[in-house]
């Protein structure tokens, strides 16, 4: 008991009381106003990882062949898996997930099913028979607040760069906004600590709402509700065009890399002609 | 015998050194007295480190180890920021950021009796020494200085605390005074506190000056000394 009781995170009376009476004066621990990101950077690799201030998250996305659900025969499966490390946060357990963990996977999962993000119908190869099982990880690597924002992110990169063989995947958008009252979005570690009650939203570039998640913690009136969702549209096109650039970037490399291939294969020809 | 000793500390103080490295021998330095900081260890004569850092040595007989880390481990005479966990019949167990929780016994206060035993909420924050810390067991705090008066020991009220490393803590209570807190103190008011177990309290009058200074130190990490002056000067003018 005592050896979990040492690696449990917890926060001073002083620190929540201080969290609380800056944010009523709009002033926020890392020096940001209410309303703002913090800094958001997305590196592709096949996979992808995103760095949200001191949260780091990496999406992994891989795909199988799989004999397709009897009730569905047409369609691909989409399934996600987190992971928190014990490294990312003392607090996180080894072993089974917990309750943040699976809520985490559940708002990803509803927000890319909703949004259509995967087209699931077209992951069939051959009906009842083949079709792609698509299969994201999310590794938490750094908590440091607001996992929910880079999960999706992350999982949004990994999935727009991810190609399944010979065939190309579309995307779309999902993007959420986390709330308590006094409002801020983009909480970190602390805020979350002292914060009463949270709002997800998913809503995609074109501003359409594709899911809304409200896990326990104090009621939020309808003004609030509308204002977040405006605040949320702001902020999922901007995040959006990050990530497409993100996905570009690697796109370009990516189409480099493959052409880097020639200059050797041609040297080698030469040589062969020399001898 | 004495050129001999000079030279092996010559070789060992303000050098890197690791687990198992004998930096001192006390067969060849009789007569003295020397306390041992964090890292280092006796084995009869030999003392040797037992993490990897620099060796520090201060006058007049002082010597530790230095080195960063996220995680505290205990050492006699520390003073550190504790977080109150649990309160029990006869201690207080305190989070010290270390392997252990620590103990601070009810009566471990200036003037303390068993009539006086204070009342501290789960969560309060303590300014402490550390009076023991041996192997096996849970590390004993204390709220008074060695001669059992309370000298700026005790609760910690308001204010904001947050975490470092230990290397930047030291820093911090370096003895010609931290570059950025030279800085901000030129221009700021503000209190801190500062626990060599990688937690720094600053309070101050307003709620942005307590923000301003935790993001200047937290900044201040990898800067060198020059660096934290500018950093220090930028904030400031943008704050203004």
């Amino acid at each position: 008991m005592e050896g979990r009781l040492a690696n449990s995170w917890r926060l001073t009376v002083n620190d929540k009381n201080f969290i609380k009476t800056a944010l009523l004066s709009e002033i926020r621990i890392d020096g940001r106003k209410p309303f703002e990101y913090r800094k958001i950077s997305i590196k592709e690799d096949g996979s992808s990882e995103v760095q949200l201030g001191q949260t780091r998250v990496m999406g992994m996305v891989t795909a199988q062949l799989v004999q397709p659900y009897r009730d569905r025969p047409k369609e691909g499966i989409l399934s996600i898996f987190t992971e928190f490390s014990p490294m990312a946060d003392p607090s996180f357990e080894p072993g089974r997930p917990g309750e943040l963990a699976v809520e985490l996977g559940r708002i990803v999962d509803r927000g890319l099913r909703e949004s259509r993000a995967v087209d699931t119908e077209s992951l069939c190869i051959l009906a009842g028979k083949f079709v792609w099982a698509i299969r994201i990880d999310l590794h938490i690597l750094d908590n440091g607040g607001n996992l929910v924002d880079a999960a999706n992110i992350a999982a949004l990169a990994a999935l727009l760069t991810f190609r399944r063989p010979e065939c190309s995947l579309g995307g779309e958008d999902g993007q959420e906004v986390i709330v308590h009252p006094p409002e801020v979005i983009d909480p970190t570690h602390n805020e979350e600590a002292v914060m009463g009650g949270r709002m997800t939203t998913t809503v995609n570039a074109n501003g359409d709402i594709c899911a809304i998640q409200k896990s326990g913690g104090e009621g939020v009136p309808r003004r609030v509700i509308m204002q977040c969702l405006q605040l949320a549209t702001s902020k999922a096109a901007s995040i959006t065009k990050q990530i497409k650039d993100a996905v570009e970037v690697f796109n370009t490399e990516r189409a480099l890399r493959k052409i880097k291939r020639h200059p050797t294969s041609t040297g080698d020809d030469v040589r062969e002609k020399q001898n | 015998m004495e050129n001999k000793q000079s030279s092996s500390l010559a070789s060992f103080v303000d050098s890197t050194v690791v687990p198992g490295d004998v930096v001192l021998d006390l067969s060849s330095m009789t007569n003295q007295t020397i306390k041992l900081g964090g890292g280092l260890r006796q084995d009869c004569d030999a003392i040797s480190a037992m993490k990897a850092g620099t060796l520090r040595f201060s006058k007049p007989n002082k010597y530790w180890i230095e080195s960063s880390q996220k995680r505290y481990v205990p050492c006699v005479e520390d003073t550190i920021l504790g977080i109150v966990v649990d309160s029990k019949a006869d201690n207080f167990l305190i989070d010290i950021k270390g392997p252990a929780m620590g103990f601070l016994p009810v009566l471990a206060f200036e003037g303390g009796t068993r009539r006086n035993i204070p009342k501290f909420e789960v969560g309060t924050l303590l300014y402490l020494r550390v009076v023991k810390a041996n192997f096996g067991m849970n590390p004993e705090l204390s709220c008074t200085d060695a001669s059992g008066k309370a000298a700026e020991f005790g609760p910690l009220k308001d204010g904001y605390m947050f975490e470092t490393s230990t290397g930047l803590s030291r820093k911090l209570l370096s003895s010609p005074a931290c570059p950025v807190l030279e800085a901000l103190g030129k221009k700021l008011s503000f209190e801190i506190a500062v626990g060599l177990n990688g937690r720094v309290w600053v309070n101050a009058a307003s709620p942005d000056t307590i923000v301003v200074v935790a993001n200047a130190i937290m900044n201040s990490e990898c800067l060198s000394g020059a660096q934290q002056i500018i950093m220090v000067d930028h904030l400031l003018k943008n704050i203004q």
